[in-house]
């Protein structure tokens, strides 16, 4: 520096300058670290993973499980029980992707386990169950999600209340409990619309008649006739009995379809459940947005509207589509992972026009502000302008 | 292939402050962010009904309306001033040693000299000198002294520094320990190390003095929906004036041609043309990784041998069911300690023993917008030297973080006793998320350490690529301020370049 001369009259510069001298004898130009850092993220939080199918499993009627191991055959990353990866699928042209929740215990890393349900009307869920065999190759996403046990609020007492294929993430924590012999009581509330139709039946039960700590409900919405297994809906009256006079403390896990999300919320607040005990696993875009508040009055889901890409193209689409969806189909995208308005991957800039927000999408204060949206979860209720 | 003026590198503060302030003055400018948001630091998310503020924990060099400091202008010459709305902190913070001293300094000049010699009467005369010292060495520093240097006179330096001459090199230790005898005087007039991460014995005094003025003086403050919200506007003002913004999407190299920056190589194999980039990747990554092919500058190389790992943070981000006054809450930033001996705080912070202090901030504390109605959100920091973390075996990460977060609020009980009681939602955030989203060495947030030996007055410019600047808090201090304005600085020299070059084209 050209003034080192000058600051030389500063009591203590030339000591600092040999001290700085100093330092330099001793340490490195860091290329020994050149790579650690992006080694370390791929270990934990790798952007992409690529997978091969191994195994395929049929557990009922209408859903199977695809065991998936790392192409290169290393060990997968580790995941906290409950979390998902979103799988990367191309089909007739459109690629979509489509988070599911992992299935296998957390201790084993050799492999992921996708219990996938045929979903009604479905896209994804058809191509992985129909289409999809073993050897196939499948891109990921890494583990991701907050629907898991967190031990520095969510105490040793955890009730699971799942609804049909809700219960993949559940699996996948009771597998850890009993795996690392963890000190915890877990008690699975299942829902199933029948009973040909209860996923990892034999599995759960087997479990719960060999651990004391684990404890299984099953309740059977649409029963055939003389069963005598515990059926209807989950009534407040019914979680009472099945969860005994003392909540507090315990940790609630619903995950399921939407409604029977609902219903679970609102059964347990009214038992005195506070809100904060309470995790609810995230479920994709809205089927019935204008039933929320805020929807735009005379807009009709069905309705058509042009969504402009700036710089890029335009094409129609109906309100009811959630934008990602839409513009996958016409060979556009973001990225994503949860395709339920949480992780805000899919954050893209609405330049004009108007979308609407439901209340699944957990978009950032300025972010709204600045007309920034999650596509995964924005319905176009006008002619719109997005960047991306 | 797309062609640009400039490609910045990372939307960090300082890249932001840098493709904004590039894009305003016309220059054709391209912003590469590996995230989907923009910030870096200065940044936000979302859990529940919880939007967590990531870094910012007091804003400094704003000024009030009535007296504004530097950074109103620098946000105005952004053309983000009117886009975000500053929320006041009204004390400076509040430092809990149980059993040892629990005093809450108030953020204004004359307020703070007052509360101290009351608490401290004895200690009267030195307060005096110790808080005039901090103002006069702030003024000779950012006023004086650069006119001196320009003057390349020694005596003009004597003359119109005096006191830095005496003090500017002196460890902030040294000169504590000049005026105080109180050990918790010290303790308590220090506090400010804790966000530096390195210990008063060891920074140079004018660090410690300017975050004393500058908070005391121009107030400490927040930003409404946080600092994700600055760091949007800056998007919206660069978008404005016409630049390009490309989210999940980092740069994998930079090309160059004869040794000079030619253009960058996109995360997507996509190249795109420029003769100037403004990194605000570490200059690690910046020299070591991205640059093609070349070994850095042989001065590059030197410069890194004499730099040290600066510290990372571990943070734990909580959701509280109750409000600030049902935790016990009386100003926005707490520091809670277990002893009053910087060197043993330090000392822990490279290991993962429990630490033996950290920090608390309400954000609702003074904007109760910062959460929902009833609940609160509350930000628990201990700085970490990431390096520890590089021995956690991926398998054992979730354990470690979340036994290390018990840790931490443990020592935060001890002060604000029902925290537990009332989680609604709770991250956890260790060096190594640090160095997931800042893609730095270790995780560290402020760059290199910032010991007196990392002072930018004992160093030269990291050039020797022509067309290739540096911004972040890699070349100058870390923090908030400090980042946006390398940013603006770096986009000035980097404007001259690029206006060089479009004059050397105009004549061939």
């Amino acid at each position: 520096m050209s003034d080192n001369n000058l600051l030389n009259a500063v009591a203590g510069f030339r000591d600092a300058m040999a001290a700085k001298d100093a330092l330099a004898q001793t340490g490195s130009d860091f290329t020994e670290v050149k790579g650690a850092v992006a080694k370390t993220i791929s270990q934990l939080h790798p952007k992409r993973l690529a997978l091969t199918v191994t195994q395929i499993v049929e557990d009922t009627p209408s859903t199977k499980t695809l065991r998936v191991a790392a192409s290169d055959s290393r060990l997968l990353p580790p995941f906290q029980a409950g979390q998902y990866i979103n799988v990367f699928v191309q089909i007739n042209g459109v690629e979509t992707a489509r988070p599911y929740a992992v299935a296998s215990s957390p201790c084993e890393r050799r492999y992921y386990d996708l219990t996938i349900k045929r979903a009604q009307g479905g896209f994804v869920s058809h191509h992985l169950l129909d289409a999809v065999q073993v050897g196939d190759s499948l891109q990921s996403s890494g583990p991701m999600g907050s629907f898991h046990h967190n031990p520095v609020f969510h105490g040793d007492d955890l009730v699971f209340l799942a609804g049909g294929s809700g219960s993949v993430p559940a699996r996948s924590m009771l597998l850890n409990i009993l795996h690392n012999d963890l000190p915890f009581n877990f008690q699975l509330i299942y829902a199933n619309s029948f009973v040909d139709d209860v996923i990892y039946a034999d599995e759960l039960r087997q479990l719960a008649s060999e651990h004391a700590n684990f404890r299984l409900d099953e309740i059977i919405s649409r029963p055939p006739a003389g069963f005598t297994g515990r059926s209807g809906r989950l009534t407040g009256e019914v979680l009472r009995e099945l969860l005994g006079e003392q909540l507090d403390g315990k940790m609630f896990y619903i995950c399921g379809p939407t409604p029977f999300n609902n219903n679970c919320l609102e059964q347990l607040l009214a038992l005195g459940v506070k809100r904060r005990r309470i995790r609810i696993e995230a479920n994709g875009a809205p089927k019935s947005p204008d039933q929320q508040a805020g929807w735009p009055q005379g807009v009709s889901l069905d309705d058509e509207v042009t969504i402009s890409v700036r710089g890029k193209g335009s094409f129609t689409a109906k309100v009811g589509e959630p934008l990602l969806n839409s513009l996958e189909r016409n060979g556009y995208g973001a990225e994503n992972a949860c395709r339920s308005g949480e992780c805000s991957l899919c954050r893209i800039k609405l330049l004009s026009g108007a979308v609407f927000n439901p209340t699944e999408a957990h978009l950032r204060k300025s972010d709204r502000d600045f007309g920034w949206i999650y596509s995964c979860v924005a319905f176009p209720t006008e002619d719109i302008e997005i960047l991306l | 292939m797309h062609s640009y003026d400039a490609v910045v590198i990372g939307a960090g503060n300082a890249g932001l402050t840098a493709a904004t302030a590039l894009q305003r003055e016309g220059s054709k400018t391209l912003l590469l962010e590996r995230h989907n948001i923009p910030g870096g630091c200065a940044t936000s998310f979302v859990r529940g009904q919880f939007e967590f503020e990531v870094a910012l924990h007091q804003l400094s060099g704003l000024g009030t309306p009535d007296k504004p400091f530097i950074m109103r202008k620098v946000f105005d010459s952004l053309g983000v001033l009117d886009k975000v709305e500053f929320v006041q902190e009204h004390s400076l913070y509040r430092l809990a040693v149980p059993g040892e001293i629990d005093v809450t300094l108030p953020a204004s000049w004359s307020g703070l000299k007052r509360t101290l010699i009351e608490l401290f009467p004895a200690e009267q005369a030195g307060i005096e000198a110790f808080l005039k010292l901090c103002e006069t060495i702030c003024l000779e520093s950012f006023m004086t002294l650069p006119q001196a240097r320009r003057a390349g006179s020694e005596d003009m330096l004597k003359k119109m520094c005096p006191h830095y001459v005496k003090y500017g090199f002196m460890s902030a230790k040294s000169v504590v320990d000049e005026h105080f005898q109180d050990p918790k005087l010290k303790s308590l007039i220090s506090a400010y190390w804790l966000y530096l991460g390195v210990p008063p014995g060891e920074i140079p005094f004018p660090d410690l003095a300017v975050m004393i003025y500058a908070y005391a003086a121009f107030k400490p403050w927040h930003i409404k929906g946080g600092s994700q919200a600055m760091s949007n506007a800056l998007v919206e003002s660069f978008l404005e004036a016409g630049g390009e913004v490309r989210f999940n999407c980092g740069a994998e190299k930079i090309l160059t041609d004869n040794g000079a920056v030619s253009g960058v190589q996109l995360e997507t194999g996509e190249v795109v043309k420029c003769r100037t980039v403004v990194s605000n990747a570490s200059p690690l990554m910046t020299f070591n990784e991205l640059l093609d092919g070349q070994q850095p500058p042989l001065p590059v190389q030197q410069d890194f041998k004499s730099r040290r790992m600066g510290t990372s943070a571990f943070v734990i981000y909580l959701g509280l069911d109750c409000t600030p006054q049902e935790l016990g809450i009386t100003a926005a930033s707490s520091f809670v300690y277990q002893t009053l001996s910087d060197e043993a705080l330090y000392q822990r912070m490279g290991s993962l023993e429990a630490p033996l202090g950290g920090m608390l901030t309400c954000y609702n504390f003074e904007e109760p917008e910062a959460a929902p109605p009833g609940k609160s959100q509350v930000v628990l920091v201990c700085l970490q030297y990431g390096d520890v973390w590089n021995s956690v075996a991926p398998e054992d990460y979730a354990k470690t973080k979340y036994a290390f977060a018990e840790q931490l609020i443990d020592v935060i009980e001890q002060v604000y006793p029902k925290v537990r009681d009332y989680i609604e939602e709770v991250e956890v955030a260790t060096p190594l998320t640090m160095m997931r989203y800042l893609n730095t060495p270790s995780g560290a947030i402020y760059g290199f350490r910032q010991s007196t030996e990392d002072s930018a007055l004992l160093r030269e410019r990291l050039d020797g690529v022509p067309g290739l600047y540096l911004a972040s808090a890699w070349t100058g201090m870390g923090g908030f301020q400090p980042t946006y304005m390398a940013g603006e600085s770096t986009a000035r020299a980097a404007l001259k370049y690029i206006k060089a070059q479009h004059t050397e084209v105009a004549h061939v």
